[in-house]
């Protein structure tokens, strides 16, 4: 039986990010075959591309597995997906999401949230939280969780 | 279609650069890390050692990095192999990481190599 684990940001490393496959069950989940089914991800890694549009912030997350791509999406003031939120709220999140992008610089290393989905064949995030850590072994501790989970928790191994 | 993703660098420790070595090619990404023992301003490149090894560091294409000398950085970037088989990174990112457990990331490193290389196999066998 699939062991949902949508409602939480799984730690995953980049390898295993980009080898998620749709669930043909469960609509914007994806599965790793292991069981587990992950809609939302964490990851952190040092930043290597930055993409500034006027709508969104494309960014890519090198964790030496791989490179995922996150998106930061910037039009809370003006896209219709908002529009039923109360003013103060919609202000709130755009001010946020600029003081995150303001923050993503390359060389940077940063810890990422977000929902995981596919975009023209290529596995990539889109952002809920980004921040930069400061810690110079957040990224050791991130690839020991990610190892540990995915021996214990999401079988990707088993 | 896909998107053109950037190459993964594979965080190596400087032992692991030696001519024979798998990482040890014209072009490889690679995230280093070491502290830094000289530097010329002239040239702008560097070079970091970790133990007794030592790598020399292309630090041009950093703009927002001050170096100093005696702390510990990472770098990311590609490796040049030069006519004399001396090899330079060519440094694409690099940040100081002063205070970080050297001995937590080389067994790490290992670490997380064994879990990605089970999941290679897991993956092969399942193709099969």
């Amino acid at each position: 039986m699939d062991r949902p684990l949508q409602d939480t940001h799984a730690k995953l490393v980049a390898r295993d990010i980009h080898r998620l496959t749709q669930s043909p069950t469960e609509a914007n989940s994806f599965s790793l075959g292991c069981g587990a089914l992950f809609s939302r991800v964490e990851t952190v890694g040092t930043i290597v591309s930055r993409d500034m549009t006027p709508k969104f912030l494309k960014f890519e997350v090198d964790d030496g597995t791989g490179c995922v791509t996150c998106v930061l999406w910037l039009n809370q003031l003006t896209s219709s997906y908002f529009s039923r939120r109360d003013p103060s709220t919609i202000l709130l999140l755009s001010s946020t999401a600029r003081k995150q992008a303001a923050a993503v610089r390359i060389g940077a290393v940063a810890r990422v949230r977000g929902r995981v989905g596919s975009y023209r064949g290529a596995m990539q995030i889109t952002v809920t939280v980004v921040v930069v850590e400061r810690d110079p072994n957040a990224e050791i501790l991130h690839w020991l969780e990610c190892v540990r989970l995915g021996r214990s928790c999401y079988r990707i191994q088993s | 279609m896909a998107h053109p993703q950037t190459k993964s660098a594979a965080a190596i420790t400087l032992q692991e650069l030696y001519p024979s070595s798998p990482f040890y090619k014209e072009a490889a990404s690679i995230r280093v890390t070491g502290m830094l023992r000289g530097y010329s301003v002239e040239t702008g490149i560097g070079v970091i050692e970790d133990g007794n090894k030592s790598l020399r560091i292309g630090t041009q294409h950093l703009k927002d990095l001050s170096l100093r000398v005696g702390s510990v950085y990472q770098f990311i970037g590609e490796l040049h192999i030069e006519p004399n088989h001396e090899a330079i990174l060519q440094a694409r990112t690099g940040r100081n990481v002063d205070g970080i457990d050297m001995n937590l990331y080389r067994k790490t490193i290992g670490l997380l190599r064994q879990f990605l290389e089970a999941g290679n196999k897991k993956n092969v066998v399942n193709l099969d």
